[in-house]
């Protein structure tokens, strides 16, 4: 059996749970705060194979190792041995709860990302001779855009917004009728989803947040995406850290599926469908929980970005000091 | 019967035009529905303030640049400056082409953002009102419920709303004091108080006014009102307009390996 | 090829039929190859910013604190050895997270005085990234702690 007849026919299994949750005008009601929840790997490391889940054991150890960690973030008193490090505040994050889930991708099975095709793997070794695509960032500060797209502030890209990082991981949903809102706390995005069948964008206009239209599927809303560009990478904040899935075609279609599961649970699933770069489709599986105290907020990240100048100007500082 | 038709139909033709006022149709919350995308078609961008045409900051650029003529959409003409603060938009205004905040893509806070030549989306829901902004993004959620403080100050402020009749009024606080309200420099500061009115009169318009509140900057609270117009394409849906790209290197240059000549 | 199903089952709780049985070794490798999922490269940018040769050990008392993001960054004024006043620029992380916390733009007056651990800005400017932010006393700037200096009834 295909697995895209499996996974609809887990997302209907499923949101048979989630019957009861309409909007006041009939359309399922995914409606409400459902913050990510850092914690699960992209991909699965291989000594777990199929494995989706941990063992009670494995996952023992995840809580301790977050409980640890908590009670480090917690220490009011910086410790006399601790060392300075080129960051802010360790206990500034928001580290999220310890999750049975062994990776992000579902499918393939074995939870890792395809193999690239081969014109993928020529253009990644080649982009801007040997620079990186904008998405990404090698080390150099020559300019601007050898610097990522998030640390630019221009965009995360669409499922860059919604992967789990350590912090600012607001994701709500707002819905009208024939629209769907999802709204990203970084960088401030905020997708609108019309829900009535009109036609895509025509192809000449590209756009890295896409285009997206939406329709039900009994209570999963299923979004297709597609006028994306190949100027984002996708994976934490869209920028194509190593083991990132990486950079892109602008031809990728990306099918989302949110599936309320139960009143507090939000199933976001996302296909990748990328031919010229990976040589299959690959899934993701992002459960989310709701959380109506979380404040999603502001983040104008471009105004109040300093970081920028001074990344430049201290590459230059450098460059002068090797001259001397 | 007949009669009593006859004489209301006659009443009625004595009436001023207009006097049947429109009534929008109801949104699922059962207030007046406000959806739509929006965008003004006035020079309020270019200058609050009455103008005549005038060319640009950049002579290269030739009309494309170029400021044209407007008429002000302020209250009584002029916005009331402190003698101070007056100097210091005249400061804003001869030096527009870089400290703009537009120019440099923040996002144009509360009011600007409603009358730049970019559209927007009004978006009513059981959570809140969104206000979508094409230009970089920006955006905001009015709170319909109790209203809240916020903890800090933000580009686009705390909007707290509630209807009056079918008027859509949002209190909006928390600003940052570093957007302005045009190109020509007019400006606040962090102590901007704006209470914003949205009707709508017709199927096809917004009216819009904003009164505005700031001790430290103005004599007296001030106001600017304007149509907003629907865009009434099948279809009309906002695009995407993230202009950093466009601005890193008006911001950035001068630290590039090659600085452009 | 029953992931999605198996997935979303295992997650509500419901427990696969199968499940290898690792050896302990491998299962411990397992886990600590999950637990080190969060990039620190998020503040990838912190290192190209910094230089990992000018430490800087700063005390100083609060002028301001902007409440900005992608990063917060409180200026203090510094008293350098020969009396002169120098005003540093300390980045912190962004302001969203406290202000989750219950913070506010008004949690750190002007006048605290704060020792900052760090390193200085590689272009030389008298900035630093605040690796650690503590009070006089010796308590982590907004971790349960607060300005010693206050009247007992301010805190």
């Amino acid at each position: 059996m295909s697995v895209r007849v499996l996974l609809f026919i887990s997302t209907i299994a499923v949101s048979a749970w989630g019957q009861g949750f309409k909007t006041p005008w009939g359309d399922p009601d995914l409606q409400g705060m459902w913050p990510g929840n850092m914690g699960v790997p992209l991909q699965r490391p291989e000594s777990l194979g199929t494995r989706t889940t941990l063992t009670d054991a494995e996952f023992a150890q995840k809580e301790a190792q977050a409980k640890k960690q908590a009670e480090a973030d917690s220490q009011s008193t910086a410790t006399s041995d601790s060392k300075a490090t080129i960051g802010p505040p360790s206990y500034w994050v928001e580290r999220g709860t310890p999750s049975r889930q062994t990776s992000l991708i579902i499918d393939p099975p074995n939870g890792r990302l395809p193999p690239l095709t081969p014109q993928e793997q020529k253009l990644r070794k080649e982009a801007r001779g040997g620079r990186g695509f904008p998405g990404e960032w090698r080390g150099q500060a020559d300019t601007f855009d050898d610097l990522n797209i998030y640390y630019r502030c221009i965009t995360r890209g669409v499922l860059g917004s919604i992967i789990p990082v350590i912090y600012n991981n607001g994701n709500e949903i707002l819905q009208a009728p024939g629209l769907v809102i999802i709204r990203h706390e970084m960088i401030h995005e905020t997708r609108i989803i019309p829900l009535d069948g009109r036609p895509h964008l025509s192809p000449e206009i590209r756009q890295y947040m896409g285009d997206s239209r939406g329709h039900w599927e009994g209570n999963t809303l299923v979004i297709e995406t597609t006028n994306l560009t190949d100027k984002d990478a996708i994976g934490s904040n869209g920028a194509g850290y190593p083991g990132d899935p990486g950079h892109h075609s602008a031809n990728l279609k990306l099918t989302e599926r949110l599936t309320r599961v139960d009143a507090n649970t939000l199933n976001y699933q996302a296909t990748v469908d990328d031919p010229e770069t990976w040589t299959q489709p690959w899934t993701i599986l992002i459960p989310l929980k709701r959380d109506d105290k979380y404040q999603l907020l502001e983040y104008a990240c471009h105004e109040g970005n300093i970081a920028m100048g001074d990344i430049l100007s201290g590459a230059r500082a450098d460059e002068r000091k090797e001259t001397k | 019967m007949r009669k009593l038709v006859h004489i209301m139909i006659a009443v009625g033709s004595l009436l001023p035009a207009g006097a049947q006022t429109y009534r929008a149709p109801r949104a699922a919350d059962g207030h007046a529905d406000l959806s739509g995308v929006y965008q003004a078609l006035n020079t309020a961008n270019w200058d609050l303030e009455d103008h005549s045409a005038q060319g640009g900051t950049l002579w290269q650029t030739g009309t494309i640049g170029a400021v044209p003529a407007g008429e002000s959409v302020v209250e009584g003409g002029t916005i009331p400056y402190k003698p101070a603060a007056l100097e210091k938009k005249k400061a804003n205004f001869a030096s527009r082409r870089t400290n703009d905040p537009e120019a440099k893509c923040y996002m144009p806070g509360i009011p600007r953002a409603n009358y730049m030549q970019y559209p927007f989306q009004i978006v009513q829901s059981p959570r809140g009102i969104m206000f979508v902004y094409e230009f970089a993004s920006a955006n905001r959620l009015v709170n319909m419920g109790k209203p809240e403080e916020a903890g800090s100050d933000t580009w686009m402020g705390t909007n707290n709303g509630h209807w009056e009749g079918d008027t859509l009024v949002i209190d909006v606080t928390g600003l940052n004091g570093l957007a302005w309200f045009d190109r020509a420099g007019d400006f606040a500061s962090k102590q901007l108080h704006v209470v914003e009115r949205f009707s709508r009169p017709d199927p096809y318009h917004l009216n819009y006014e904003a009164t505005i509140e700031d001790p430290s900057v103005f004599t007296r609270p001030w106001k600017i009102s304007m149509p907003l117009y629907r865009k009434v394409e099948k279809n009309a849906q906002l695009l995407e307009f993230k202009c950093v790209e466009f601005v890193e290197e008006l911001l950035y240059g001068q630290y590039k390996k090659q600085p452009a000549k | 090829m029953r992931t999605g199903l198996a997935v979303v089952a295992a997650l509500a709780g419901v427990r696969p039929k199968k499940s290898p049985i690792l050896s302990r070794v491998t299962m411990l490798a397992a886990a600590f190859a999950l637990l080190a999922v969060a990039p620190a490269l998020a503040h990838h940018a912190f290192q190209a910013e910094f230089d990992s040769g000018k430490p800087v050990h700063l005390t100083g008392t609060v002028t301001d604190m902007e409440w900005i993001n992608p990063h917060s960054w409180i200026h203090i004024d510094v008293k350098n050895p020969d009396g002169t006043v120098t005003n540093w620029m300390v980045e912190c992380g962004s302001p969203n997270i406290m202000l989750r916390r219950g913070f506010t733009k008004r949690s750190l007056e002007v006048g605290t005085e704060l020792t900052i651990q760090g390193y200085q800005a590689k272009n030389g400017t008298n900035r630093a990234n605040g690796s650690s932010v503590t009070f006089k006393d010796g308590k982590k700037l907004f971790v349960g702690g607060s300005n010693p200096d206050l009247p007992p009834d301010q805190k």
